[in-house]
């Protein structure tokens, strides 16, 4: 994958996310949630994070618009995935740490610097 | 809390917080670029704009350093938890100042040439199968990325409309974020030189952070919360006795939800421990005339309808509650967010008693 294929796909990915956020924010958002309904002001704030995450938010949208969403879910936090967090943490930082320590880069300053393509150049 | 949505939630304490964060940053740059420049003891000499860009980035580092110790030392003791109150102001702070740092380096390094700058940068080093010379700069995109998807959707709009575990699931990036930039750190400028400064405080920061998350999650799930004797649609939470006034236990159903059983004025009561807001744990909250106060950013709530005082609209389920001899039992099964339940009251206590 090149580098242009990457910012092409970065420029599409932006491209929809800034059409998701403009039809959300004039035509969805106070129809899915009731304290959203003459908030205008704020609104500009989130079309950065529409932007990011555009598939989540027509996820949500799809979900909400439709009378689908299971209020019990709201309830249950995530709290058995910070065990596994801290444990994720542990091992790429000690990873990070001792890689870049143990394998650490050394500046060639035992070899005199030598002009290329100028006197005395080979 | 709101009724509607306004840009920024501001009141006295939130100004407090970022007046303090602000000028930390600002102290923080100061130090760092101008009092002790020779903190960065380059083996090569850097340019002025090169040094500028490091000094924001070791400033974001810093900053997402503070910001991941604050839940841990929150859980391992309850006097850090004013640092949680406006953590996200924090965090969308150190998005700007990260996103500082990346521009300044972008446009230096990058610029000037027959490419773009963004081509450039992404086609720089692609040595992406060894670890000495590891293209050290994608690991800061993506911590950048991560960075800036949590800035940008930590508007309390999210939260509702995702969801709070949908939103704390997201938030989670900030962990592989965290790991990113120490590696961004190590290969990229921990490469350059003996900066011994700088190196103590990502090895020390990291390690710190590493050491209070290993914690809190092991004492969490050694001293997690009790789990509720499943008997049928009922649940056996503990006995009356052990609710101290005004305070309330709390349980683990077998449905995985927790429930917290609210003692006040010698009745009982029972709701959802996970607030509406962010899932903070409720039933850490203390009852102040009926009203239950989230121990993380101070929502309210009506013990006997689970809904928050007028005007604020946030619900939460309530559970149908009796007692079978001196214990208590709660229904699996929640109501709807906001049903009024009738309190049950405490075998022998006289609710005129306990108030007056």
């Amino acid at each position: 994958m090149t580098a242009q294929t990457v910012l092409t796909a970065v420029e599409i990915w932006c491209w929809v996310g800034l059409a998701v956020g403009v039809l959300f924010l004039l035509f969805g958002i106070h129809r899915v949630d009731e304290d959203a309904d003459g908030a205008v002001a704020f609104r500009p704030l989130l079309i950065v994070g529409i932007v990011l995450i555009w598939p989540l938010v027509l996820w949500r949208w799809t979900v909400l618009a439709r009378g689908r969403d299971n209020w019990q879910a709201r309830h249950v936090p995530p709290r058995a995935v910070h065990m596994i967090a801290a444990v994720f943490l542990a091992l790429a930082v000690g990873a990070a740490l001792i890689l870049s320590t143990a394998l650490k880069q050394s500046w060639p300053d035992h070899i005199a610097p030598q002009q290329l393509n100028g006197e005395g150049s080979e | 809390m709101s009724v509607k949505y306004i840009p920024v939630q501001w009141n006295k304490n939130k100004y407090l917080y970022d007046g303090v964060l602000i000028v930390c940053v600002v102290l923080f740059l100061n130090i760092y670029i101008y009092l002790a420049p020779d903190a960065l003891a380059h083996e090569r000499a850097i340019n002025p704009a090169v040094h500028n860009g490091r000094a924001f980035g070791a400033c974001a580092f810093t900053m997402m350093t503070f910001i991941l110790t604050i839940g841990p030392l929150a859980r391992l003791d309850r006097r850090f938890l004013p640092l949680l109150y406006n953590r996200r102001h924090f965090g969308v702070l150190t998005a700007l100042v990260a996103l500082t740092h990346a521009l300044t380096i972008l446009n230096w390094y990058f610029i000037g040439g027959p490419v773009d700058k963004y081509e450039a940068l992404l086609n720089s080093n692609l040595a992406y199968t060894q670890v000495i010379g590891f293209p050290f700069e994608s690991l800061g995109i993506f911590a950048l990325l991560c960075l800036g998807v949590l800035a940008a959707t930590s508007h309390d709009f999210w939260l509702k409309f995702l969801t709070p575990p949908v939103w704390k699931a997201l938030h989670y990036l900030i962990y592989p974020a965290y790991a990113a930039v120490v590696g961004h750190v190590m290969l990229g400028s921990g490469q350059d030189g003996h900066e011994p400064v700088f190196g103590a405080l990502v090895i020390g920061g990291s390690v710190t952070v590493v050491s209070l998350h290993v914690i809190a999650a092991f004492l969490e799930r050694g001293q997690g919360d009790p789990l509720a004797e499943d008997e049928g649609a009922w649940e056996r939470v503990c006995a009356c006795s052990e609710i101290e006034e005004g305070r309330a236990k709390i349980a683990l159903l077998s449905s995985g939800e927790r429930v917290a059983v609210f003692r006040h004025e010698a009745m009982l009561s029972a709701i959802s421990n996970a607030c509406a807001h962010q899932n903070g744990p409720l039933g850490e909250g203390r009852i102040i005339a009926c009203l239950v106060t989230c121990p993380w950013h101070g929502f309210q709530y009506d013990v006997r309808t689970g809904r928050s005082p007028a005007p604020f609209t946030e619900k939460v389920p309530t559970y149908d509650l009796r007692l079978d001899g001196a214990d208590v039992l709660v229904r699996t099964e929640p109501n709807p967010p906001g049903t009024p339940v009738d309190p049950v009251p405490v075998p022998g206590s006289h609710p005129e008693e306990v108030s007056a």
